[in-house]
């Protein structure tokens, strides 16, 4: 199960890595003729029943009030691949935009969100992950070390840190930014609050652990041989959190990416012009989506993929023996 | 009807004598006895409030929610039939005008009482008028029943007259006093005299301390749940064959503030009705929900309100010193010209909505003007009248610089939350991108909003205001510089342009103006002015859909919210 999570996850970053390349449309150009225009599926067998390279049929505007479409079958569209930096585009894209995932409210291409959001949502998860992870490996291992009280602080103030209602803290913090901040700022402004609001549970863990490991011998013969504090914390007491840490960064990854998708929901996060998966959420929270639209739902689904892959990764390996 | 006869029928004699009886004593008090209780099925709707009411007491505040519940619990001397725009008798039956058209004798409907019993008389009215205007009290109501400033005078020549003169000549007339709720006197009078009505009929209030000369009366309110109102056994009206209204036994408002699990409700059953139009984006479910019988969807035709795009006007803001040509009116006109409102028409509303070039919407016929000077879609346009305040693209990058260097560009307050604001505002930056205006979107809630336009802490806002009154002399805030909803520079001392104070000039006249033509035409100048000037930019104005539950009979829905709950005593269920 191990390496299903790793795979899946190992795709889920190539397909953010190679977003530009698998994308068919830019993530904000909008498509006003195509809002919440239904996936355009590619086709191989035309409406005769005749094979033909791969193709797709046109949308037809049915009902703009009631966002009806139908595919005109009378006509096929093919698709050529690896032209013009895209895996696959409409050979002819004077007949519609190729809309593989449908489109959201404003007609811009869910695919290319999808993917382009998966850089954003994945991008602050793993920097904030880093960030948590060396603030709280820093401040557990100088807890669990030093002992007394330089552990009792540092454990107070990371326990007070973890009874701080999380959404309050950012609510204030961005009530006290300018309305409008470009979207590096956001990026960084999620992925600072993100780490200061993970760093002690990594703390937790690391202190928990060298705290033990200090007590033994080969840390006391480090000692004796005239190691000093820097060496013996980093040089042998945490290569002993390996497995800790690294559990840690499994775990607080996904709960990144659920966090950005709750503060892009709730208009916190990224602004609509900078696709993520949490502001693509957003914009499907209609209580018709699930009914009517349902592909506005797909950034969900990403979101559980990374979540399903990162919950695989921590599985022990030897539960199938067992 | 037919149950009561059943009921009394084995004791005739004794039912006469019981009758007699009550009758004799009812003539030695004031107060009637409620007509007998029927046994049939119970009569009864519900519907959906998207807030919690924050006072029950007209003269103290000043909100929708407010709005609904003194609809369905008192009643108005007049009212404005909200369909056909005419000023029909309500409390009072008739009236007379003197020549100069300044003062107009009401003559009461008799054997009125309140829901308690008591009866109204016009002691009532020279009550409501001292409470509106009274200083402590601080009533919302007292600017809106002011005419150029002064108070209406009022005196009651006997219990059922009332001698209403305005202090100046004012064209719309009674229809002010559509406004005007008539809370009992002889519940609150205690109240106005102690300098606290402003408090009174608080949310604490026993509903049995309300009454009133409306339909219903509350029978509970549980707070962030429902209020429930139960027919008014007194109310005085009847319809056409002589029922007394109202129809209904019962009306639920369940307080429901998300838009989507309202719009459940109603698909589920839950709810008969809500006080929210139709999104675009919803027509299509409600739209399969009425083809298959399940519930009624009325379009009541382009809506009275359009989206409006305003710039801040203030002169003396920070911003502004910046960036001056902020208030240049070539910069709204280029505005205009680079909005394609067609396009808008179709992206924002999905189509259901007409391009429109002032606020006065299609949907307001006696006042809209379909002869307005228009800025159609047209980019090199734009490009110019930019170019003409020095806004050009100094660097090559696409976007437009001022003269000092700086990104000509600015950011939109928009309502979070809301679908058709959130798209409009995201078309309004697209498009103005295409003219090399850097337009940033900041949807914020409504609160936010509303206190950033109140605080002039913005560069720019798109919104929806609601229409309260179509007669724009009722809405005269907007339109006069010293408005307080004069929303782009409000409240000023003195008008901060030539074209506000030639503004200010032309509705003093349309105000004071008797003859409806010529208060027409002296409103299309006003219009005009706008057009040309562009303190608010408006590009398409919604069709209004619309839903029901198919129980619901006899809905007159109107264009003026509430739609539906503006005429509640002849509403019914099936």
């Amino acid at each position: 199960m191990r390496s299903l999570g790793a795979a899946l996850f190992a795709l889920v970053l190539l397909a953010a890595l190679a977003a530009p390349v698998l994308a068919p449309n830019d993530p904000g150009q909008t498509f006003r003729a195509y809002l919440y225009a239904p996936p355009m599926r590619p086709r191989l067998v035309t409406a005769d029943g005749r094979w033909q390279r791969p193709f797709v049929h046109p949308l037809r505007l049915v009902s703009r009030l009631e966002q009806r479409y139908e595919e005109d079958v009378s006509q096929a569209v093919p698709l050529t691949f690896f032209s013009r930096g895209k895996l696959a585009r409409l050979a002819d894209e004077s007949r519609g935009p190729w809309l593989p995932l449908g489109a959201d409210r404003e007609g811009r291409d869910l695919l290319a969100r999808l993917l382009f959001g998966a850089r954003t949502s994945l991008g602050v998860a793993t920097l904030a992950t880093l960030a948590a992870l060396l603030l709280g490996v820093l401040a557990g291992g100088v807890a669990g070390y030093r002992g007394g009280i330089v552990d009792e602080g540092i454990m107070r103030v990371a326990e007070f840190v973890l009874v701080l209602p999380a959404v309050y803290v950012v609510l204030a913090l961005r009530a006290a930014l300018p309305l409008v901040l470009p979207s590096w700022a956001v990026f960084s402004l999620m992925a600072a609050i993100f780490a200061l609001v993970g760093w002690p549970w990594v703390a937790r863990a690391v202190r928990a652990v060298v705290a033990v490991e200090r007590t033994r011998e080969y840390a006391a013969a480090a000692v004796s041989l005239g190691a000093g504090h820097a060496r013996v914390l980093f040089g042998h007491l945490l290569p002993a959190c390996r497995g800790q840490i690294g559990a840690q960064a499994i775990l607080l990854l996904p709960s990144f990416i659920l966090a950005e998708a709750t503060l892009s929901y709730v208009g916190l996060g990224f602004p609509d012009t900078v696709p993520s998966w949490g502001s693509m959420l957003h914009e499907a929270s209609n209580v018709n989506a699930m009914a009517d639209f349902p592909w506005t739902l797909a950034p969900a689904a990403a979101i559980f993929a990374v979540t399903l892959a990162a919950n695989l990764l921590v599985e022990k390996p030897d539960r199938a023996a067992w | 009807m037919t149950a009561s006869r059943l009921v009394y029928q084995p004791f005739p004699v004794v039912g006469a004598l019981i009758l007699i009886a009550l009758v004799s004593l009812s003539g030695g008090c004031r107060k009637e006895a409620p007509p007998p209780e029927n046994t049939a099925p119970v009569k009864a709707l519900v519907s959906s409030l998207r807030a919690e009411p924050r006072t029950f007491n007209r003269y103290a505040g000043r909100d929708s929610v407010l709005e609904i519940f003194t609809l369905l619990t008192q009643a108005r001397l007049v009212r404005i039939d909200r369909r056909t725009q005419a000023l029909e008798p309500w409390l009072a039956e008739s009236w007379t005008s003197s020549e100069d058209g300044l003062t107009y004798t009401l003559k009461l409907r008799p054997g009125v009482t309140f829901s308690d019993g008591t009866p109204f008389t016009s002691a009532d009215v020279l009550f409501a008028f001292r409470a509106v205007y009274d200083e402590k009290t601080g009533s919302a109501l007292g600017e809106s029943m002011r005419v150029g400033g002064k108070p209406l005078a009022v005196s009651a020549p006997d219990t059922s007259t009332v001698v209403v003169r305005f202090p100046s000549a004012f064209g719309p007339g009674l229809r002010l006093l559509d406004n005007l709720a008539i809370l009992p006197r002889h519940k609150l009078e205690a109240a106005l005299n102690g300098g606290t009505l402003g408090k009174a009929w608080d949310l604490a209030t026993p509903p049995a301390e309300i009454v009133g000369l409306g339909p219903f009366v509350l029978k509970a309110y549980q707070p962030g749940q429902r209020l429930v109102f139960e027919r008014n056994p007194r109310y005085w009206r009847t319809d056409g064959r002589g029922h007394r209204l109202p129809v209904l036994d019962r009306l639920t408002l369940e307080i429901v503030p998300d838009q989507n699990a309202e719009l459940l409700g109603l698909q589920t059953g839950q709810t008969d009705f809500t006080q929210s139009e139709v999104r675009p984006e919803d027509y299509a479910t409600l739209k399969r929900a009425a083809d298959a019988g399940k519930l009624s969807l009325l379009d009541l035709g382009v809506g009275l309100d359009a989206d409006s795009f305003w710039l801040n006007l203030r002169p003396n803001r920070p911003a502004v010193a910046k960036r001056p040509w902020l208030l240049r009116a070539e910069l709204r006109r280029a505005i205009s010209h680079a909005v394609d409102r067609r396009a808008f028409a179709e992206t924002v509303f999905l189509g259901a909505a007409v391009p429109v070039h002032g606020p006065v919407t299609p949907g307001n016929t006696r006042w809209y003007s379909a002869d307005l000077p228009r800025l159609e879609y047209d980019v090199p346009a734009a490009r110019r009248l930019l170019a003409g305040i020095g806004l050009t693209d100094r660097d090559g990058d696409g976007v437009l610089e001022d003269r000092a260097g700086a990104t000509a560009g600015f950011t939109i307050l928009t309502q979070k939350g809301n679908t058709a604001l959130e798209r409009g505002a995201a078309f309004l930056a697209e498009d103005l991108k295409k003219v090399g205006l850097a337009v940033d979107v900041a949807p914020l809630d409504v609160g936010a909003v509303i206190d950033r336009i109140e605080r002039g802490d913005y560069d720019a806002v798109y919104f929806r205001f609601l229409t309260t009154d179509l007669d724009p002399a009722l809405n005269i805030d907007l339109w006069v510089s010293s408005g307080s909803a004069h929303v782009w520079n409000p409240g000023q001392s003195k008008p901060a342009t030539e074209w506000e104070r030639e503004i200010d000039r032309l509705m003093g006249r349309q105000v004071a103006a008797l003859d409806q033509a010529q208060r027409k035409a002296l409103f299309d100048q006003v219009q005009t002015i706008v057009a040309e000037q562009l303190p608010m930019i408006q590009f398409a104005a919604p069709r209004i859909y619309l839903a029901t539950s198919v129980r619901v009979v006899n809905a007159t829905p109107a264009l003026l919210r509430p739609a539906i709950l503006w005429n509640p005593d002849t509403l019914g269920v099936r």
